[in-house]
């Protein structure tokens, strides 16, 4: 839809059979369907069945007809039987399977997906691209699949397109002609390629080792820690302790209770039951000011974090800006975070790029050196260059010593990052093992 | 995820107020607002208030708990306001007025104490009439009611349903917000520069959503209806009900 968004554009696109210009948006749309990346921004309505119907009534589909056409596109994406369910009750994943069902019911020529499964975990993640690939295999629309993780999407292309990161094509053709033509191409441009068999799991569960190796006094312990929000349970009698240079990935599916965990390991939230100590103390009583020296908290969308107007004072909020020694170790962070204040200081957080805004995210809580680092989902959206970064920076931190938590679904992460993998289902430690 | 979510409950939804014509129930809530307009009693008030609180409980099987927890936070403001109409009111001033007590240089007078209880009345009236509506209303049917039985324009019935859900959404991303402040040390309490990062977050939501209804083709054309709303008996029911009401209101502040 060039029409929607700001922005030049030149050249000639046709989408099935049509010039989108000419034609306009509402023409499109009725034969393009779209799956975006964020799952709760793109459903509409408050029930699953009405957001499938929502489309069909755009277009003024027959009302007898409606029903048969629900039905069958939410078991198309195994969503049957919760056809009255509210939309905001469902998992990510399966809100995100909504949304290919409410995009597929009208039955669009050609079906768009932006990064369908970058919020979803392993598990949700998997079963949309075996949904895919069954409407694949029906062969009823083509399916354009923009992606950033490869190892679900690659297997499901007859046709790559990769694209450089100035935005042009690397290379187009089938998956095999791409990999064998362009492989290093691609790789040196900083974008993704499927992991070679076994490349990713190798160092997942290779070492079962017991986890306390170190022989130092935890940075933070949490003893039959206990929260809920209001209703259920969401953590639940959890006991964990992290060492200094620890990188501890914490896993899970989608509502295990992972954020909570981590909010509650850095003192966001108080727990209803049970204690967290952290260097010493109770850091959900602790004063901001105490708390910000001993723990940093990186949240997974980097724009719901923005304190200030411009980066500079994004960084120094909080700090004494008039120290010396306070702006100069803010000005090194920043150009090593490769957001120099020279150039980005007086932006606006908000315009910053994606991965930009990910490395800002950061400078906050490094700068101030915390014992203990947490941060949810750090890879989201990030390509690999981004992902490389972030890892570079982080193995700085556990360099001197402090501890790195990170509440991830990125299998790819936790195999280069993670010392320890410490798994949650419905609020409870299933499992922990150290990785390497 | 963060923020519990007030969501009406299903049971309430089956019972007859649930199934009711939402407009109707607006047009009852306006029309039992009107009534109280017409005077400073308390009796129409309470009329009102009893009405709402009974009709929920009986007609609408709201749980007595959630209807509370509807109402509790504004009991503060109800007194708030009373009080305040109590000690400033004109008729404090009035000699004729019997003084009930004297208060420093405040005088309170029987009216002034009359008229104050009245401005509380009516606050607590008009919140369980809003929490009775809330808690019996699905958002879904209300759009659709809006649309089919008021006539309304879709963008503005479907608007007012996003707005509706970003309520929840909105207190998530403020509970985020104050817990970034806090990690670095800023003040977690209220901030005006909050306000800028919500309103971002708001707009970004609203650009992306916007873009999910046109990518389904809305507004390019009439619309059907998956579901058809149709004027029922029990909505006659209701309507002679809140009528009777209504009078009964007006009557009792004569």
């Amino acid at each position: 839809m060039p029409r929607e968004l700001p922005g030049e554009w030149a050249g000639e696109l046709e989408v099935a059979g049509l010039d989108p210009v000419a034609a306009g948006g509402p023409a499109v749309a009725a034969r393009v369907g779209i799956v975006f990346q964020d799952p709760e921004g793109q459903l509409v309505m408050d029930r699953v069945e009405d957001d499938v119907a929502f489309g069909l009534e755009s277009r003024g589909w027959p009302p007898d007809s409606m029903g048969a056409s629900v039905r069958s596109a939410l078991a198309a994406v195994g969503l049957g039987g919760l056809e009255r369910r509210r939309t905001t009750r469902l998992s990510g994943g399966q809100q995100q399977r909504l949304a290919l069902a409410g995009v597929m019911a009208p039955e669009p020529w050609v079906l768009v997906l932006d990064e369908p499964t970058a919020n979803l975990d392993p598990e949700g993640a998997r079963a949309f691209a075996a949904r895919l690939a069954r409407i694949r295999a029906a062969g009823t629309a083509t399916i354009v699949l923009v992606e950033h993780r490869v190892d679900e999407a690659w297997p499901l292309a007859d046709l790559v397109l990769a694209l450089g990161p100035d935005g042009r094509p690397i290379d187009v053709g089938t998956p095999e002609e791409v990999l064998a033509r362009s492989r290093d191409a691609i790789e040196a441009s900083g974008t993704w390629l499927p992991a070679r068999p076994g490349e990713a799991d190798s160092r997942l569960g290779a070492a079962a080792a017991p986890p306390a190796g170190s022989q130092a006094a935890p940075i933070v312990a949490a003893h039959g820690v206990r929260f809920a929000y209001d209703g259920p349970t969401v953590v639940d009698e959890v006991d964990l302790e992290i060492r200094p240079g620890e990188r501890v990935a914490l896993v899970g599916p989608n509502g295990s209770g992972k954020s909570t965990l981590a909010r509650l390991l850095a003192g966001l939230l108080r727990p209803m039951g049970g204690a967290v100590e952290l260097a010493g103390s109770d850091p959900s009583r602790l004063k901001g000011r105490d708390l910000a020296r001993v723990a940093g908290f990186v949240f997974q969308d980097p724009e719901a974090q923005f304190v200030a107007a411009t980066v500079r004072d994004e960084v120094l909020a909080g700090l004494d800006a008039r120290d010396p020694a306070v702006t100069t170790a803010v000005g090194e962070l920043m150009t090593r975070l490769g957001l120099p204040l020279s150039a980005f200081g007086d932006r606006s957080p908000y315009t910053l790029s994606g991965g930009e805004q990910r490395r800002l995210s950061l400078a906050p809580a490094l700068v101030r050196e915390p014992r203990l680092l947490v941060l949810d989902e750090p890879t989201f959206g990030q390509d690999r260059r981004g992902c490389e970064a972030l890892e570079a920076i982080l193995a700085h931190q556990v360099s001197g010593g402090a501890a790195v938590l990170a509440a991830t679904h990125d299998e790819r992460f936790i195999a280069s990052f993670a010392s320890r993998v410490v798994r949650l289902e419905r609020g409870r430690i299933v499992a922990d093992e150290a990785v390497r | 995820m963060i923020v519990r979510r007030l969501e009406v409950e299903e049971r309430a939804l089956a019972s007859p107020l649930g199934r009711t014509s939402p407009l109707l129930k607006l047009g009852i809530a306006l029309a039992w607002l009107v009534a109280l307009a017409f005077s400073y009693d308390v009796r129409p008030a309470a009329v009102v208030t009893i009405a709402a609180v009974a009709a929920g409980l009986a007609l609408g099987r709201i749980t007595p708990g959630r209807l509370a927890a509807g109402v509790a936070p504004l009991w503060a403001v109800a007194i708030g306001i009373g009080l305040t109409n109590m000690l400033f009111s004109g008729a404090n001033t009035d000699p004729a007025n019997s003084v009930v007590a004297l208060i420093g240089p405040l005088r309170l007078t029987s009216a002034g104490v009359l008229g104050g209880v009245g401005v509380a009345a009516r606050v607590v009236a008009v919140v369980a009439v809003g929490v009775v509506f809330g808690q019996t209303t699905d958002p879904t049917s209300l759009v659709d009611s809006l649309v089919q039985q008021g006539r309304a324009p879709e963008r503005f019935a479907y608007g007012a349903l996003a707005a509706y859900q970003a309520i929840p959404r909105l207190a998530d991303q403020l509970g985020t917000l104050r817990q970034a402040r806090r990690i670095r040390g800023l003040r977690s309490g209220w901030h005006p520069r909050m306000l800028v990062g919500l309103l971002v977050l708001a707009i970004r939501h609203g650009d992306r959503l916007a873009l999910a209804m046109d990518a389904r083709g809305f507004g390019s054309g009439p619309r059907s209806r998956y579901r058809t709303v149709r004027w029922t008996p029990l909505d006659a029911v209701m309507a002679l009900g809140a009528l009777a009401v209504t009078a009964l209101a007006v009557l009792a502040g004569r």
